[in-house]
């Protein structure tokens, strides 16, 4: 009976322990920014022969457009806006256009949260589409990475090199190159046509951590190339947490009790031979 | 032999008067001490920095925007100057020296370019609150102020604030690549582990800036 008593308080102080050791910081929850339900979505009109249009964006079924852009030009390409993840359509009317009038093209997107698109206006204006983009998010670490838009229409078939790294041989109008990673730094982009056509060149900073659009446009005169960071993020990222934090305001458990034990047990040793010490005196004393 | 008499005395007197000290010692040291927790948002409260806030507009070929010189969040009082702050040699986060203050890591964008600028500062310091103390009592759409070396202020709204475990710290997430201008503000939290003297928790409060 008595060893069964002890066995249970043993349980109850083991369990009592347990809890006091932190064992709950397990169950709190953990959310990615993922689950925080938003994505980007960003606009572009990349139709050389296209005249400038009005941009909708709708949240599926509902009639209101989100976001209209005005008198969006060739080559134009909207920042990226912020949404809640879900299902939108993106139409496109000739500028000035009534907003209930029928739009010219129109096409739905799936915006998953954490993720990035372009819907961009592309092709010639007689086959002209609106074309989803997937837009990377990630970089290998400490490089940078880049892809092309190829929007030229003078020019149908291009060749980008970045520095001495080929981004795309032959690249064809309304297509898009993958993307490739490349070591950060700032060179220069050159796009040709083969002999004897057009070549543009442009110099470009690319950041380790950043992801990059270059876009291959008809210029006034020749080809134009235009570079947009798309994300940035740090081309580093330090390992792990943070340690910021010196306790000072954390909660804290009883001290421990070994220096208190240890000064009874020192005491009680210290009364005991005094104590000794006193009988045996006293007995001695007697003794004469 | 009745020398030894007072010598015997004292240290039976010496040893008895230590117990009962070590007793009390030790009955009086059996409670904890409870965390100290920060007071509502709100309380003391501090008024929105002066001046023009300035959103850089985005473009093909952005504007560079100057470095960040201070951080204000004035519904948990916090008004800081920032240091500049890079990474340790295991590659590690370096953090401010001074509980009071909080850095910049220059590896990640500035604060109001595209991308996650990265703000970090401490919870507490060895005995009192530090600048980040009330962080995690931040909730979505409270606003933070950045001031710029050029004068110009970048404002943010709060989105989400998340507590992750160290060992579990989603660097993705926080360090990754994002396409519009986000800041992420770190501070310590949750269980402090008196065994290695760290928080096991980092609390981030991510915020978008007010386009």
């Amino acid at each position: 009976m008595k060893i069964s008593r002890l066995t249970r308080r043993l349980l109850m102080l083991l369990a009592a322990s347990a809890l006091l050791l932190g064992i709950p910081a397990a169950a709190t929850a953990f959310a990615s920014s993922a689950t925080m339900g938003t994505g980007w979505i960003r606009l572009a009109h990349l139709s050389p022969n296209t005249p400038a249009v009005d941009v909708y964006l709708y949240s599926f079924g509902n009639s209101n457009a989100m976001i209209v852009l005005h008198h969006v030009a060739y080559g134009t390409v909207s920042p990226y806006e912020s949404v809640q993840a879900g299902d939108y359509s993106v139409a496109m009317r000739a500028a000035g256009a009534s907003a209930t009038s029928q739009p010219v093209l129109s096409t739905s997107v799936t915006i998953a949260a954490g993720h990035a698109y372009t819907v961009a206006g592309m092709g010639p204006e007689s086959g002209l589409r609106l074309q989803v983009l997937d837009d990377k998010l990630t970089t290998p670490s400490g490089q940078a990475l880049v892809r092309v838009i190829q929007a030229s229409l003078k020019d149908q078939v291009v060749k980008v090199t970045l520095g001495s790294t080929v981004l795309a041989s032959s690249l064809k109008f309304a297509n898009v190159s993958a993307y490739q990673p490349v070591s950060p730094g700032t060179v220069t982009v050159t796009v040709s046509a083969g002999a004897g056509a057009g070549e543009a060149n442009s110099s470009v900073t690319l950041a380790a951590g950043t992801v990059h659009t270059l876009v291959v446009l008809d210029g006034a005169n020749g080809l134009e190339v235009v570079s947009l960071e798309d994300a940035s993020g740090s081309g580093e990222p330090p390992l792990g947490g943070v340690s910021t934090g010196f306790g000072g305001t954390a909660g804290h458990g009883p001290g421990s009790p070994v220096p208190w034990l240890a000064a009874i047990g020192a005491g009680g040793l210290l009364a005991l031979t005094g104590g000794l010490r006193l009988r045996r005196n006293r007995q001695l004393s007697t003794g004469i | 032999m009745p020398t030894r008499w007072p010598a015997a005395a004292l240290a039976l007197a010496a040893g008895l008067v230590v117990i009962a000290g070590a007793t009390t010692g030790l009955l009086l040291t059996r409670h904890g001490t409870p965390a100290l927790r920060p007071p509502a948002p709100g309380v003391g409260a501090l008024p929105a920095p002066t001046g023009p806030i300035v959103a850089v507009p985005q473009s093909a070929t952005p504007k560079p925007v100057a470095a960040p010189v201070s951080l204000t969040i004035p519904l948990i009082g916090v008004r800081t100057n920032l240091i500049t702050l890079g990474l340790t040699s295991d590659g590690e986060l370096q953090v401010p020296t001074s509980y009071t203050i909080a850095g910049w890591y220059t590896g990640s964008p500035r604060p109001g370019a595209i991308g996650s600028s990265i703000i970090i500062g401490h919870i507490d310091g060895h005995h009192l609150p530090g600048v980040f103390w009330r962080l995690d009592t931040l909730t979505r759409g409270d606003k933070i102020y950045v001031k710029r070396a050029d004068g110009t202020t970048v404002e943010f709204r709060v989105t989400s604030v998340q507590e992750y475990l160290k060992d579990h710290f989603p660097t993705e997430d926080v360090y990754g690549p994002v396409p519009d201008a986000e800041l992420r503000l770190i501070t310590c939290g949750g269980t402090f582990d008196l065994a290695t003297g760290h928080y096991l928790s980092n609390f981030v409060v991510y915020a978008t800036e007010v386009g």
